[in-house]
């Protein structure tokens, strides 16, 4: 347990995959994601990851060892970039080795999906026309139904975008 | 008197204009939410935001209705949009 799950270095795919590992295992499911260049119809020059490092890199061991028993599967890895990427570059990696396709799909899709709307990390973008925004996310505190807030659990409706 | 110091991530840093803010609370001031309401007057430029954040110690979140940490140091996360 002592692999990198974030890195403010290029991520390698081919490492990740374990293809000589795991002979029980005959699907291998891939999530790659890259950085686009556009958002919500503005044009993107490149943007930057900011994490809560420790809490971050809890949550995402955690989504992989919730993966894992979730689908029964023997393997998940994930790896998320930090700090400046360009257009095309690498922003998460998550691998799946299952016994049979099924499985192995909709685990790497769970897991992808709890990465994003629940580790600490931030997407910065910087667009061609100068300005920059933060890109809208999804609320990580546990406790806000204790409070009498009309709108607790408001989810946007682009928080499922690669 | 009592330092809180609350480090800022994102929209957040943006806004204070720094990664930490600190707070001096008196002993009236025993919870995690407390602090978040006293930041909130010292900076009212933040007030909005707040409460759409997860506020965490080390690297486990905790509730408004916690006791304050022993290190007095409380990260303020606000939404997520990682992948």
């Amino acid at each position: 347990m002592t692999h990198a799950v974030l890195t403010h270095a290029a991520v390698a795919v081919d490492p990740l995959l374990e293809l000589h590992a795991h002979p029980e295992c005959g699907g291998l499911a891939l999530f790659v994601g890259t950085v686009r260049d556009h958002h919500e119809g503005r044009s993107v020059r490149h943007l930057a990851y900011t994490a809560h490092e420790p809490l971050a890199e809890k949550v995402i061991r955690d989504v992989e060892q919730a993966t894992r028993d979730r689908y029964g599967v023997p393997y998940v890895r994930i790896v998320h970039r930090l700090g400046d990427l360009s257009i095309g570059d690498i922003a998460i990696v998550c691998v799946v080795r299952a016994p049979h396709r099924a499985e192995a799909f909709d685990a790497c899709r769970y897991a992808v999906d709890a990465v994003k709307h629940g580790a600490p990390i931030w997407k910065e973008e910087f667009y061609t026309d100068g300005t920059s925004a933060f890109v809208e996310g999804c609320c990580i505190r546990d406790d806000l139904d204790d409070q009498l807030a009309p709108h607790a659990h408001h989810h946007p409706p682009h928080a499922s975008h690669g | 008197m009592t330092s809180i110091v609350f480090e800022l991530f994102a929209n957040l840093e943006r806004l204070a204009g720094r990664h930490e803010c600190t707070v001096e609370v008196d002993d009236t001031v025993t919870t995690v939410g407390d602090a978040v309401t006293r930041l909130a007057v010292a900076h009212p430029a933040l007030a909005a935001s707040l409460e759409r954040c997860a506020c965490v110690s080390g690297d486990t979140i905790v509730r408004r209705a916690d006791a304050l940490p022993a290190d007095g140091r409380i990260a303020l996360l606000p939404p997520v949009a990682g992948g």
